[in-house]
């Protein structure tokens, strides 16, 4: 049965499996948790599992080698931003409902 | 002394067995994060998962990226989360609920889509080589600052509205209760 790992480091479908597993993961936590930064953590861990992607489809393409790259760099650039936002949201809304738990967001349900 | 070229009683090659406890340690980390009651132990298993990841970029022979998913995901965005972490948390907090009424739902449909998603990859031909390639990073140097130099400036402009939009949202009111 272990024979069956071999060259596993060397094959595509590893990486993008790898990452479906940790996508999944995150969209679990994002419908999952109460807490409006575990939601937040989650979606980082998605942005995280379409950069694997990426990178692994670079790592076994030669067309797409170097471009793959330049591309995962700038999602990291842009998953920046989205952090910075997010959590200042979450802060401010925190300063004004005193709870991080997004259930009990409930201003607009009235 | 050199290393034998497979493993000693398993019969496969070490790059494969690092490649499985990288995995191991992501996906593992990853799950802690998600399910775990103190929110603060969520965020240091993130800072894991990251590192980890990290790992598995230059497995995938991408050496540039893992230096910046290791100075921008754990060194910026990991402690932006847990300060923001600490910032909000209240005493009541990791004794109250974790997961919402939804969870059980969620964790069904996460399971389904991972399932999913490795039927089609196992299924796909993508036409991949047999080897990884080693990305060269004077290449990538060439081609970020030649071909892609739009949108390199682009992000640098979402990223300064970024920080000057967190500021703005996030300071206090001047005339504000606290």
């Amino acid at each position: 049965m272990l024979a069956a790992l071999n060259g596993l480091s060397h094959t595509l479908d590893a990486y993008l499996i790898l990452a479906g597993l940790l996508f999944a993961i995150g969209s679990f936590g994002f419908l999952a948790r109460r807490n409006a930064i575990s939601m937040l953590m989650s979606i980082e861990l998605m942005l995280n599992a379409v950069n694997l992607a990426i990178i692994a489809f670079g790592a076994f393409t030669p067309g797409l080698n170097v471009d793959a790259s330049v591309i995962a760099l700038i999602v990291i650039g842009a998953a920046a931003a989205e952090a910075t936002i997010g959590l200042a949201i979450v802060i401010a809304i925190y300063r004004n409902k005193k709870t991080p738990l997004v259930d009990e967001y409930d201003a607009m349900r009235q | 002394m050199t290393l034998p070229e497979t493993i000693p009683l398993l019969g496969f090659a070490w790059d494969d067995l690092l490649f499985i406890i990288l995995a191991a340690i992501m996906v593992g980390s990853a799950l802690l994060v998600v399910t775990m009651r103190d929110i603060i132990r969520c965020g240091l298993a993130m800072i894991i998962c990251f590192a980890a990841l990290a790992g598995l970029y230059v497995f995938a022979g991408a050496p540039a990226v893992a230096a910046a998913q290791v100075l921008v995901y754990i060194g910026a965005i990991s402690v932006l989360v847990l300060f923001a972490i600490m910032l909000t948390q209240t005493k009541a907090g990791p004794a109250s609920l974790v997961f919402q009424t939804q969870a059980i739902p969620a964790a069904i449909a996460a399971t389904v889509l991972a399932l999913l998603v490795a039927v089609t990859v196992v299924a796909t031909d993508w036409g991949e080589t047999a080897t990884r390639i080693w990305t060269d990073t004077t290449k990538l140097a060439g081609t970020l600052f030649a071909d892609f130099t739009l949108p390199f400036e682009v992000v640098s402009v979402l990223l300064l509205a970024a920080v000057i939009g967190g500021v703005f949202i996030a300071k206090r009111e001047p005339g504000g209760s606290d």
